[in-house]
């Protein structure tokens, strides 16, 4: 069955380059997300069960999403991939439950390396 | 002169795009300051903007409030594509400032003058190296050069001599949590390098 992954980002330039650095031929049932509000509710309807997720955000930001998934223990393995890259910033996600952080610009090889260390991602 | 302005805009998408990139650079410039002074640096969304020279000055007074300010500004070129920076201090920050940066000498007018030098240099030098990596044009920084200090932002921009009629302008606003310091940074590209950075965008677009 294809994995329900989630882009959740203001900028559709960031969801592109997003979509754009996820692994070819991985099954999965991709969802876009403009901002937190968006996203905490798709992620409601199951449509995240890997999120890729900004933090700063109009509506919601990627902090609050974050206090949501925990609030409402929604089944989402969060990616958070921001351009805020300070420390506080990566200890605070980190805190609030997020799995992994990457800085932007995302590519590629740091995708699949993410995914396939939390064994998302099977090497094959 | 309407056709000039017409042609003049941004798409949504260019926007969208200049607003994502400059996140990335502020994060990255933001990122060597926090680690530097061990703060956090909050970050807003930048402002995208085509701008006349009559309304730098707006740009500016919205920016700086009516306190004093002192500010530096640095030319940047490389591929086609040249600009200036502008940092624009609150003269209210500097206090915090030393403190932070443990500056020990007298905090006089030449002392203002090496801490914002400091900063300037982190601030500028990685948001416009942030920016050109993105869009791959390796950019070179000409000597910064202080505006004023002390000052309104009036005089700075009766300082400048500001030879365009419309440009592109983006504006990033820096603060420092649980301090007061505040300061923002403005990148002016030269009104005929904006057709060619809207190529190198449109083909991050693509």
């Amino acid at each position: 069955m294809a994995l329900p992954v989630l882009i959740c980002d203001d900028s559709s330039f960031a969801r592109k380059q997003m979509k754009r650095a996820l692994p070819d031929d991985w099954d999965i049932e991709l969802t876009f997300a403009s901002n937190g509000v968006e996203g905490v509710e798709a992620i409601r309807q199951g449509k995240g069960e890997v999120v890729f997720l900004d933090l700063t955000m109009p509506e919601l930001d990627g902090y609050g999403v974050l206090e949501m998934i925990r609030k409402e223990d929604l089944p989402a393995m969060v990616i958070v991939v921001s351009g805020d890259i300070q420390p506080d910033a990566q200890q605070r996600v980190k805190k609030l439950g997020a799995m992994a952080f990457v800085k932007k610009p995302i590519d590629k090889a740091k995708t699949v390396e993410i995914l396939t260390e939390f064994g998302i991602l099977s090497e094959s | 002169m309407r056709a000039q302005a017409m042609t003049m805009s941004l798409t949504e998408d260019q926007r969208d795009c200049y607003q994502e990139i400059t996140n990335v650079a502020m994060g990255q410039a933001a990122d060597r300051l926090a680690r530097l002074l061990d703060v956090y640096v909050i970050l807003p969304i930048p402002k995208v903007n085509m701008i006349s020279a009559s309304e730098l000055h707006m740009a500016l007074a919205d920016t700086a409030t009516s306190d004093n300010v002192s500010a530096v500004c640095q030319g940047f070129i490389g591929s086609g594509i040249a600009g200036e920076a502008l940092l624009v201090f609150n003269d209210a920050s500097f206090s915090d400032l030393a403190q932070i940066m443990n500056y020990k000498g007298p905090l006089d007018q030449h002392g203002e003058l090496e801490l914002l030098m400091d900063v300037s240099s982190v601030l500028i030098g990685a948001c416009i190296h942030g920016i050109g990596d993105q869009i791959e044009v390796s950019f070179n920084q000409g000597h910064p050069v202080v505006l004023g200090q002390h000052c309104q932002v009036d005089d700075l921009v009766k300082s400048g001599n500001h030879q365009w009629s419309q440009t592109l302008a983006i504006e990033i606003h820096y603060e420092i949590e649980n301090l007061n310091i505040s300061c923002d940074l403005l990148l002016l590209f030269t009104e005929d390098s904006v057709a060619k950075i809207n190529q190198q965008v449109d083909y991050l677009l693509d």
